[in-house]
């Protein structure tokens, strides 16, 4: 400022004078023209938030100064998108923990002594060690992981590479971070399904379980208020009261993890009441199918005498992935072979009803329907009033809840359409599937799928390959290999007897894991159960740990080598999510800060320079094709040859890659991307070409409108290796495989928490009552923006505990104590908030703080790495493998003593 | 002559205090200043539900600067620093402020600041409670938000990313927007789609619609401030098993 009075009016006139013959001359405009040129550069921001929103980053002198949601959807409705965290990413970008240069580690792990070294010295040490470790243990024994892909399908998608071209192991972030629901595979025979955001306005009847989607999605969180607008109902099920409870027609209080008692109650009024969409079924699910009752499993056409013959003729024209089943048909009243490749259907088979079946072998054995089993089972066990004791949180509440049961049940079985959300903070338990399979039924039986505003959505993580990316990510068509997060973090049980009975597939590293290669995510925080991974990198286990981030997290602190790497306003990536069907680029509004580089380059760099240490001259050869174009590596190669190397150049070389890489991509993605260049994202998101009404995502669509089989492709899984989880082809609800029997899960029924858990271990049931949910902050995105200034500036920069009111009295706290939760593995420390919408038994801690925050406590300390048995009879990676349950933890609370500054 | 508003519905609002933060970001305001607060109404701690179990209820309230018709701030000013414009914006020139702080006392919604220090200061503050060691901050130049000054028609200074020391602050409806035919950031980053932003004098606008036709209220209507920026009441539907439920077809 400094401009005195005197020369305030001078400068008023000259600018007057300029401006009154302007032609844009408008009242109170602006008499001081902007010094400096102003450039606009429209990115998508991109942590794992399945936001992906278009931000506008508004460029002065080198440096974004401010973003403003780009709000340039084609559906207007979808506009503007963004949050509070995308807003304020600058603080990340331009802040105290940002990366600079590449480090190499000096101290001990997790004290955070680093060098400072150069890229070369960097790369040079990591292909160095790397190479060794291949060549001692196996490149397997090597473990890559990158965050949910749907973030940038360049750059992870290098790392990705990079791991196919020397066979390393993969950790499937999916199943890693507990976010894939495992109900989804064994009903369906998909990875996941959703709803398109938009669709939510579709939905007559909206019932969200456990999903705090106000603050989990915001934003998409406005469709739900919009759907109201428009007449729509809104029930809220939930433990506790969050904000999207407040904004729900009904809050439904529900005991911590009994999901599945409430929807089997639902269900079981819906069969009483046949409000069942008959023909629905009868088209869809495996509901008609007959199941031996003396074996309980399926019964096969092969197996029946007057069957067989036609079964092996049969069977000679179906896919290996397939399997002959039998109904009874009721027009021409004899068994029948369904045709597991099409959903048409000229038959009416019985839903009811026992029978009695000549078998092959000469026995005469009962069967019934699998209806038939699912009503006697839910006649039985979930009627209102058995559900009801299950779910109230108060025994007073019984009869209400009864009422309220049956009530529901009504409304969601006829308001149509009705959409279901089960939210993470559900399934993240150990019998999560159960809650879905259970859920999944209300949906199928009332015959929501395949509409607009219908069906179930699981919205946790970007992870959603949408089309196929084989072309970047796999090197010359390599295979990746992969390794399961909790079979590495729990070695007891993988080398304990019952791993052993089930394990037919999942593989796992001869010699263990030895290196971990990782990016764009803080394991060291956010999946250290147990405190097992610090372990394993203290006690050296782990013999060596690479880490890409843009920046310092608590990982890197924990890491040997850490590589800097940059956000999505310094690099072009393609970013695609699950809440909406649109493919966006992301691009450079500025350079790379310091000496940081676009994760592409250097994993190509490791690539290089692994090849020549490792003396293998085919991959030498071919080590010039890991960008797409050989040209681009050549051209560095050269420059580096004649001594014209920079970072600049290898920068622009890498760009020029990235957009390669991206173009690729869709080049070769297939339908839903046919047409769509990066010409044209550049302008701005472009809607996959989804074969439905207005590419509109809705789910089995082409199941349930053009009668396809069961399931529709879940990349980049090959469709064998899915389809055999439904083998019937259809909707399957009875799940026959033996783990199934021997758990008595062949039906979806409810089974509580912590007792096939937790309690399994003596004198924990009495000693750690509280369920500990880690639920997703506002404030964060996991961990991504724990050290942002202005998030922690709403939060009083305190990590808190929320309690009820009750609870806290009995156990004598006072709001604003500093408590300690903790059990018999670890402890986390928060301030305690009395929240009288929480459950008695639930204390809630917000995942995502960086432990420096916690005074070096983690809440996942306090978690642990259970394996459910059924969850790795079939290995296909992040589809059906071990999901971590992150709630599956009985804590207790306390003072926090002997702590400073509390 | 525009007269400008704001109307929020607070069915809408979602209590993501994105507004709060794209305000900060666009204004360029450091960490301690906050031009616009997202609270929970009843509760001390945000997303926290008021009443007692089951009767809990959970209202989010956002508050900008009301830009009031009859501002006591503009009448308790001793040196006319602030006034309303004739487009209806309440603002400061920071020039004239002379950091007496009447306006503060005056102004019934809190909604403005004083600086008593630098921004650097507040910065460094900042940082230190986030618990950063060093004072990296050695980067004078580099400020988020919006980086031009911006004066009105007659010269005075109403924005200005250098937050000037011993002056009184508040929201401008982002008046180096607004001037330039641009919405405030808040509006432009609401992601529940709960604000409008408009002319007040033309009964064609979406604003002057929503006054007619909605159930709106001004916060503290009975002090006689006469509030441009209007709140959709907060609605629900009546009694539960509402809906007449029949057997589709």
């Amino acid at each position: 400022m400094g401009v005195s009075r005197r020369n305030f009016l001078k400068i008023c006139a000259v600018g007057t004078a300029a401006a009154a013959g302007s032609r844009y001359f408008r009242p109170a405009q602006s008499a001081v023209r902007e010094e400096g040129t102003v450039e606009y550069v429209r990115s998508t921001c991109s942590p794992n938030c399945t936001g992906a929103c278009g931000f506008n980053a508004m460029v002065y002198k080198g440096r974004i100064v401010t973003l403003t949601q780009a709000a340039d959807y084609p559906e207007q409705e979808y506009n503007p998108r963004g949050c509070l965290r995308g807003q304020s990413t600058l603080n990340l970008m331009y802040g105290p923990d940002r990366l600079k240069q590449p480090l190499i580690r000096v101290g001990k792990r997790g004290e955070g002594k680093f060098k400072a070294v150069s890229w070369d010295e960097a790369l040079d040490h990591v292909a160095d060690r790397l190479a060794d470790i291949m060549k001692k243990y196996g490149p397997e024994s090597v473990a890559s992981m990158i965050q949910v892909p749907g973030t940038g399908y360049v750059h992870k998608g290098a790392l990705m590479r990079l791991s196919s071209l020397y066979e390393w192991s993969v950790l499937h972030a999916y199943t890693m971070n507990g976010d894939l629901p495992a109900f989804w595979p064994m009903t369906f025979g998909v990875q996941t399904e959703e709803l398109e955001t938009l669709e939510w306005t579709n939905s007559r009847y909206t019932a969200i379980f456990g999903s705090n989607a106000l603050v989990t999605r915001v934003p998409d969180a406005k469709f739900i208020s919009i759907g109201r607008e428009n007449g729509a109902k809104f029930i809220m099920v939930d433990p506790n009261y969050t904000p999207t409870a407040a904004k729900a027609d009904e809050w439904i209080q529900i005991n911590p993890a009994t999901d599945a008692a409430m929807a089997l109650g639902i269900v079981n009024v819906i069969l009483e009441e046949k409000l069942y969409d008959e023909e629905f079924i009868k088209t869809n699910t495996d509901m008609p199918l007959l199941v031996r009752l003396d074996t309980q499993k399926k019964l096969m056409a092969s197996e029946v005498k007057e069957l067989s013959g036609r079964a092996e003729e049969y069977r000679k024209k179906i896919p290996e992935y397939r399997d002959l089943f039998v109904v009874y048909n009721n027009a021409a009243r004899a068994l029948f072979i369904p045709d597991p490749e099409s959903l048409n259907r000229n038959f009416d088979p019985a839903l009811e009803g026992e029978f009695e079946v000549n078998l092959v072998s000469g026995q005469r054995v009962k069967v019934k329907t699998v209806f038939q089993l699912l009503k006697e089972s839910v006649s039985k066990e979930y009627a209102p009033e058995k559900a009801a004791r299950v779910i109230a949180p108060d025994a007073s509440k019984i009869k209400a809840y009864t009422e309220t049961i049956r009530r529901l049940a009504r409304e969601m079985a006829t308001t149509k359409p009705l959409h279901i959300i089960y939210g993470a903070s559900n399934y993240q338990w150990f019998h999560g599937d159960l809650k879905g399979r259970a859920l999944a039924l209300i949906v199928v039986l009332t015959g929501n799928l395949g509409k607009s505003g219908a069906g179930i959505s699981t919205y946790a993580g970007q992870y959603r390959v949408r089309w196929p990316l084989g072309a970047w990510w796999n090197f010359k068509e390599k295979k990746n290999k992969w390794v399961t997060y909790l079979l590495w973090l729990n070695d007891e049980y993988r080398n304990g007897p019952e791993f052993k009975k089930y394990n037919k597939e999942t593989p796992y590293p001869k010699n263990g894991v030895k290196a971990f290669v990782y990016g764009w995510g803080n394991p060291f925080d956010q999946h250290n159960m147990s405190n097992r991974m610090r372990e394993k990198a203290a006690n050296g286990e782990l013999e060596l740990i690479v880490a890409c981030d843009f920046q310092m997290s608590t990982s890197c602190l924990w890491s040997d080598v850490v590589l800097p790497g940059v956000a999505w306003y310094e690099k072009y990536d393609l970013t695609a999510t699950v809440s909406h069907p649109y493919v966006q680029l992301q691009q450079p509004a500025v350079e790379p800060l310091f000496q940081c580089m676009p994760e592409i380059w250097y994993y190509k760099e490791i690539a290089h320079r692994i090849a020549r240490r490792l003396g293998n001259e085919e991959i030498l050869k071919q080590v010039e094709e890991f960008y797409p174009d050989p040209k681009h590596f050549r051209k560095e190669e050269e420059a580096r040859k004649n001594g014209t190397w920079t970072l600049k150049l290898a920068r622009e070389i890498a760009q020029d890659a990235s957009l390669e890489a991206a173009e690729l991509m869709l080049r070769t993605g297939g339908e839903q991307v046919e047409g769509i260049t990066v010409e044209m994202l550049k302008k701005g998101p472009v809607r996959l070409k989804i074969p439905t009404p207005g590419n509109r995502q809705l789910m089995f669509w082409e199941q349930v409108e053009l009668k396809q089989p069961y399931p529709p492709v879940s990349y980049p899984a090959p469709l064998p290796k899915t389809a055999r989880f439904v083998k019937s082809g259809r909707i399957e609800f009875y799940k026959d495989e033996d783990v199934f029997i021997d758990l008595g899960e062949t039906l979806p029924m409810h089974k509580a928490p912590f007792v096939d858990s937790e309690h399994r271990t003596a004198g924990i049931k009495d000693k750690y009552t509280f369920a500990l949910v880690t639920r997703n902050a506002l404030y964060r995105v996991h961990s991504t923006h724990s050290n942002n200034m202005t998030m922690l500036e709403l939060q009083n920069f305190k990590p808190k505990v929320w309690i009820n009111p009750k609870a806290l009295e009995e156990k004598r706290l006072k709001e604003g104590d500093l408590v300690e939760v903790f059990n018999n593995r670890g402890k986390v420390y928060g301030y305690a908030v009395a929240d009288p919408g929480l459950h008695h038994d639930v204390l809630i801690f917000e995942e995502g703080w960086w432990s420096r925050y916690t005074r070096n406590t983690s809440y996942n300390t306090l978690t642990y790495p259970w394996i459910k048995a059924s969850h790795y009879i079939y290995f296909v990676p992040g589809v059906w493998e071990p999901t971590t349950a992150w709630n599956e933890t009985a804590v207790d609370v306390k003072k926090a003593e002997g702590v400073e500054n509390a | 002559m525009p007269k400008f508003g704001m109307v929020i519905d607070l069915n809408r609002c979602i209590g993501c205090r994105s507004c709060a933060v794209v305000c900060k970001i666009h204004n360029s305001l450091p960490p301690g200043t906050w031009w616009q607060r997202v609270e929970t109404v009843g509760s001390t701690e945000h997303m926290v539900p008021s009443g007692e179990n089951p009767d809990v209820s959970e209202t989010f309230l956002p508050v900008p600067c009301m830009h009031c018709e009859n501002a006591p701030c503009v009448k308790a000013c001793p040196v006319g620093a602030t006034w309303q414009r004739e487009d209806g914006i309440v603002l400061v020139d920071y020039e004239r402020c002379i950091g007496c702080r009447y306006c503060m006392t005056a102004c019934p919604y809190g909604v403005r600041q004083f600086n008593w220090q630098d921004s650097r200061a507040s910065f460094k503050e900042g940082f230190k409670a986030a618990g950063f060691e060093e004072d990296w901050f050695k980067d004078k130049e580099y400020r988020y938000g919006y980086p031009f000054d911006h004066k009105t028609g007659d010269g005075r200074i109403v924005y200005t990313p250098k937050r000037p020391k011993g002056v009184v602050e508040k929201c401008t409806f982002c008046v180096q927007y607004v001037d330039k035919g641009l919405l405030p950031a808040c509006v432009r980053g609401c992601s529940g789609n709960a604000r409008t932003f408009g002319d007040l004098n033309d009964p064609d606008s979406d604003i002057s619609k929503i006054l007619r036709g909605r159930n709106v209220f001004k916060l503290l209507a009975d002090l006689g401030t006469e509030p441009k920026v209007f709140y959709i009441a907060p609605t629900r539907k009546e009694g539960k098993g509402g809906i007449n439920y029949g057997k589709e077809l």
